[in-house]
């Protein structure tokens, strides 16, 4: 109807879903390990942001040859043409499938296999991409602003996480060299190689003219936020580290916490802002990959597109799956053919049926999700330990767990109850072991999640074998990098000290914060000593406890007298 | 469809009225020899309770009978052709079918001998409850009247509140049997034609036997028809259904149904209350904001919960994950079982609350929450805190102001603890996501269901958002509206 619907979309929502499709994809990809950091890639981001602010204005006098591809190349053009953008839609779905396949099982829920995980995410993605671009501006509008704000809101949060001296190691280190800009610069520009389908949806937009404001407002919403994070990733997390993570933006938030302990950690938050844009990326390629497949006369799509997209992103041909392959061809092959592509444009210038598969997805769908919920544990069938102990033995390690006394932690425990502590402790040549032993001799899974403190003997310190123990304390993606070490003589003396019904991990974290503003105790974070670690391999000075006889006292230095 | 003729012989009128109500002992027929001196035959049709005494002298039947006693029979027709008594709502029939629809419809039908029409006289038609308090949409301020099951008596609660011409209804009847009396209410240079146009289409569309409530009319035309989330608006309130044709909606009153339908239908306008508008704009700011917070839990707190204590404890505080380790130790089902049973029979308690009559429901309230809950915990059956979060769920739910709507939002609860309780955050992600691509696809009658959230024009000052402008700055109609008749407030000094 005239009043509301004229089956256009507004500039607002055109801007949103960029700032949905994008913002995540890039967060996840494009700094890290071998990608877009440093002073070159900031200055990269801002040339990509020039480069392609023009470029979108060419895209949207573009329109009229994307609405036929087979008129305006020829039929057997168009159609190639078509098979062209299919190919990179199917890819960068598969792609974004594959790093959710590969994500979310490591990082966030454990024991759901990633095919599982990524069939799912095909599903729901391709429900209803093919009503129109009107439903997809909506969506956008309704989530973006959230979603947008969410992101930014937690970056700001996590910017009493960085440091300025973490900074300048990146000022000092890192170079701008022009080759340097320029690598990084077409880096950012293949990244932003969807924009190239935005013809595909250009058409559905009101006062087309009129939107290159927009698309260029979006093109420098997203470049703003990337050089942001390019500034706190190697603040908060250093320079060595940023350089040696894959995806860096996933621990950014395992140390930052809300105000009030409202909640412990908001990384859970953060991974599912993250994750609600990588869904809305994929919903779009389905979307655009249907109208490809309709003007480019290649049939509907609509069934085969999502499986296509799940085979290639579970398909392994010589041990390389895609993640192997896809930046090669988006540098080499799509970000080239789809230049050419558009200068070839410029030179040349049944209800039943439906009833039956949407009952059959949604049996798919129920059957998935039971094969999938096996790995849940109840929260009474973990073992929290806040506190660990880790020394060196004859064996190889001792691992003291230190374990809260429920009743009394909870403020639920009975008269007759006995308030004691109680450490576990396992002895085995390397911590996988230890962690067999766990599994064969305890009851309740090991959360870990929870620890506050982690104290190191001495014998391990001075051996040097600390750093097995952060290596697999790097794998472990649930252990907070916000937790104090410490260093002693005999962790689990410590541990198993009896400090009046608390634990040794919630006394120790008392002892540095329950202080007046000012005069709290700096501790050290296992951040930090990462920080330490990626920088010049060694260990950090920790703080110091010495057990006595009527207790415990903490040095925080050497200078202390410890 | 062919029509019978009224005769101007009064027995063949008689034959064929005796004939076509055979077995319906509810209609009288009574035939009756009225004027002075030499008489004439007439014939008066009604149902029995659906009129009142007609010879009582204070109604209009009461009257014109007892005039008739007086007069000669030259004189009886022309009072009758010219309804010289001035009788309010008499309307000459010009056939059977006529006379019967509007016999059917609660009124008396009066025929004569050697007249070839009809004579329909208004009474006060079925029985029904009449004007009562709105039972669902309870407020602090505001009006306490609510709509009744009489259509007529409904649309004069709202013309009592919008005195002008330009407020039209129209009406029809649906139900090929039941012949239900239906008005469309609208302000005529506020509607959209469009839209006036599609709503006649649709209920034109199918063709039914009977409607016996505004729901049954609802759910014929809606579109599409598998959505959980109501595409009409309802209520009970004729303020608030006046405020909604200010607003330039339509309004659908069915006979039989103390709810009125209100189209094009938002999510922002299921969100408020009528007392919305009585209340200080900060107050009624904050509320709107709490009915929001209270749809997320209502929503999402069960699968939230399970998402975060079977996969993601390292988001809670490590005392506050304890408690609920320490809570749950000797419960015998696994957290989904548990809280699924819990909701289950919260909704159980629910549905008997509203079944037992008066003051039995709310002690099952009590019974059900209390004594069952204790009872529950006691026997380690649930653990402490998946009570508390089924009581902050269903308050909620309750919180939001439209039922239909607060129970559409029931239902995706348990979508989501499902999806929370077996894949954690991502399933909560993914279901997140469908929710707002159903959404974001729903029209109702060609509006977008998210409208003000999604919007095509500047609204200012529409208050249709989270957050209600001041009064004064009120000044515009929202979407719905003609372009043309957008201003809705201005100073008169403004000219």
């Amino acid at each position: 109807m005239k009043f509301a619907e004229n089956n256009r979309i507004s500039h607002r929502q055109l801007y949103r879903q960029m700032i949905l499709a994008f913002l995540a994809p890039f967060l996840l990809c494009l700094p890290g390990e071998g990608q877009v950091m440093g002073k070159s890639g900031i200055i990269g981001v801002f040339l990509a942001a020039a480069v392609l602010s023009v470029y979108v204005l060419l895209l949207l006098r573009m329109v009229p040859w994307y609405t036929d591809l087979v008129k305006s190349l020829g039929a057997a053009a168009g159609r190639a043409a078509g098979v062209f953008f299919l190919s990179y839609v199917i890819l960068t779905g598969g792609y974004l499938l594959n790093l959710m396949a590969e994500l979310i099982p490591s990082v966030l829920v454990t024991g759901i296999s990633g095919s599982v995980i990524a069939l799912l995410a095909a599903a729901v993605c391709s429900f209803g991409t093919g009503r129109g671009m009107q439903r997809r501006g909506r969506m956008a509008e309704v989530s973006g602003g959230i979603l947008l704000w969410g992101v930014l809101l937690m970056l700001a949060l996590c910017l009493g996480q960085s440091r300025m001296s973490y900074l300048r190691e990146m000022a000092e280190t890192s170079r701008a060299g022009g080759t340097a800009v320029l690598n990084n610069c077409y880096k950012v520009l293949c990244g932003f190689a969807g924009t190239g389908l935005l013809p595909f949806g250009l058409k559905d937009v009101e006062k087309r003219g009129k939107a290159g404001k927009t698309l260029i407002f979006g093109v420098a919403t997203l470049c703003g936020i990337l050089a942001a994070a390019l500034l706190l990733l190697p603040a908060v997390l250093g320079w060595e580290r940023l350089k040696a993570e894959p995806y860096p933006v996933l621990p950014l938030m395992a140390g930052a916490d809300l105000p009030g302990n409202v909640l412990a950690r908001f990384d859970v938050l953060w991974m599912g802002f993250l994750l609600y844009s990588l869904l809305f990326a994929l919903g779009s390629l389905f979307h655009y990959g249907r109208q490809i497949t309709m003007r480019a006369r290649l049939g509907s799509g609509r069934w085969w597109l999502p499986a296509a997209v799940f085979a290639a992103s579970a398909v392994r041909a010589g041990g390389q799956g895609i993640r192997d392959y896809y930046g090669f061809y988006l540098a080499y092959i799509f970000v080239p053919g789809l230049l050419l592509i558009q200068l070839c444009m410029a030179f040349l210038g049944t209800k039943r049926r439906r009833k039956r598969t949407a009952a059959a997805s949604l049996a798919i769908l129920a059957f998935l999700l039971c094969l999938s919920g096996c790995a849940a544990i109840e929260p009474e069938k973990r073992m929290y330990p806040l506190a660990l102990g880790i020394n060196v033995s004859e064996q190889g390690f001792t691992v003291d767990y230190g374990m809260p006394d429920l009743p009394q932690a909870t403020g639920q425990e009975k008269p007759e109850e006995n308030g004691s502590v109680s450490v576990l402790s396992i002895e085995g040549k390397d911590f996988e072991e230890i962690e067999e032993i766990y599994d064969r001799s305890q009851e309740k899974y090991l959360d870990i999640s929870h620890v506050q403190v982690i104290l190191l003997g001495n014998s391990l310190r001075e051996s040097g074998r600390w750093r097995e123990l952060f290596s697999y304390l790097k794998q472990e993606p649930f252990m907070g990098e916000n937790v104090y070490l410490f260093v002693t003589e005999d962790p689990g003396s410590v541990l198993a000290w009896d400090s009046g019904g608390t634990s040794a991990g919630e006394y120790l974290t008392g002892l540095l914060e329950n202080r007046l503003p000012g005069d709290q105790k700096e501790g050290v974070t296992l951040r930090q000593a990462y920080h330490q670690w990626y920088q010049d391999g060694t260990l950090m000075e920790l703080p110091v406890i010495v057990q006595e006889e009527k207790g415990i006292q903490v040095y925080l230095n050497s200078r202390d007298g410890a | 469809m062919k029509k019978t003729k009224i005769s101007t012989n009064l027995r063949e009128n008689e034959a064929y009225i005796r004939k076509r109500c055979e077995n319906c002992a509810d209609i009288l027929i009574r035939p009756m020899r009225l004027g002075d001196g030499p008489k004439v035959d007439c014939l008066m049709v009604y149902i029995e309770v659906a009129v009142s005494n007609m010879m009582l002298d204070d109604s209009a039947l009461g009257k014109m009978v007892n005039h008739f006693w007086e007069v000669s029979p030259e004189h009886i027709q022309e009072f009758v052709k010219n309804n010289s008594l001035g009788i309010a709502d008499v309307k000459k029939l010009p056939d059977m079918e006529a006379a019967f629809a509007a016999l059917l419809a609660g009124n008396a039908i009066f025929f004569m001998d050697g007249y070839d029409q009809a004579m329909k006289i208004s009474s006060k038609g079925y029985p029904n409850m009449g004007v009562s308090e709105a039972e669902t949409e309870k407020v602090i301020r505001g009006s306490r009247e609510g709509f009744s099951d009489a259509v007529k008596t409904n649309s004069a609660l709202v013309r009592k509140r919008i005195r002008d011409t330009r407020l039209k209804v129209e009406e029809m009847t649906v139900g090929t049997r039941s012949q239900t009396m239906v008005q469309i209410l609208y302000i005529d240079d506020l509607v959209h034609e469009e839209l006036l146009e599609e709503l006649k289409n649709r209920m034109e569309e199918y063709e039914i036997d009977g409607i016996l409530d505004s729901g049954m009319l609802e759910q014929l035309t809606e579109e599409p028809w598998y959505s959980p989330f109501p595409q009409y608006q309802t209520t009970e309130r004729p303020d608030r259904a006046a405020q909604e044709l200010l607003n330039g909606k339509i309004v659908v009153i069915c006979d039989n149904s103390p709810y009125a339908l209100i189209l094009p239908s938002s999510f922002s306008g299921f969100m408020e209350s009528s007392e919305d508008w009585y209340h200080h704009f900060e107050m009624a700011s904050f509320l709107r904001a709490l009915r929001y917070l209270a749809l997320l839990a209502a929503t999402l707190l069960p699968g939230l919960y399970l998402a975060v204590i079977r996969f993601h404890t390292q988001i809670l505080p490590a005392n506050l994950i304890l408690s609920f380790a320490e809570a749950r130790e000797g419960v015998p089902f696994s957290s989904v079982v548990e809280l699924v049973f819990l909701e289950l029979a919260f909704e159980l308690i629910r549905e008997a609350g509203v079944r037992i009559p008066g003051s039995l429901g709310s002690t099952i309230g009590i019974v059900g929450g209390l004594i069952v809950g204790q009872a529950a915990v006691t026997a380690n059956l649930v653990s402490p805190i998946v009570v508390m979060i089924v009581a902050l769920t269903a308050l909620g739910s309750m919180v939001i102001p439209n039922e239909e709507f607060a129970s559409a939002f029931r239902l995706l609860k348990y979508m989501f603890l499902f999806l929370g309780g077996y894949l954690g955050i991502y399933g909560i992600v993914l279901g997140i996501y469908l929710t707002v691509a159903h959404l974001a696809g729903l029209l109702s009658f060609g509006m977008p269901y998210l409208m003000p959230f999604v919007k095509r024009e500047d609204a200012g000052g529409a208050g249709e958002g989270i957050l209600r402008p001041p009064f004064r700055k009120r000044k515009k109609r929202p979407v719905y509206s003609r372009q043309e008749e957008k201003l809705r407030l201005k100073r008169r000094d403004e000219g």
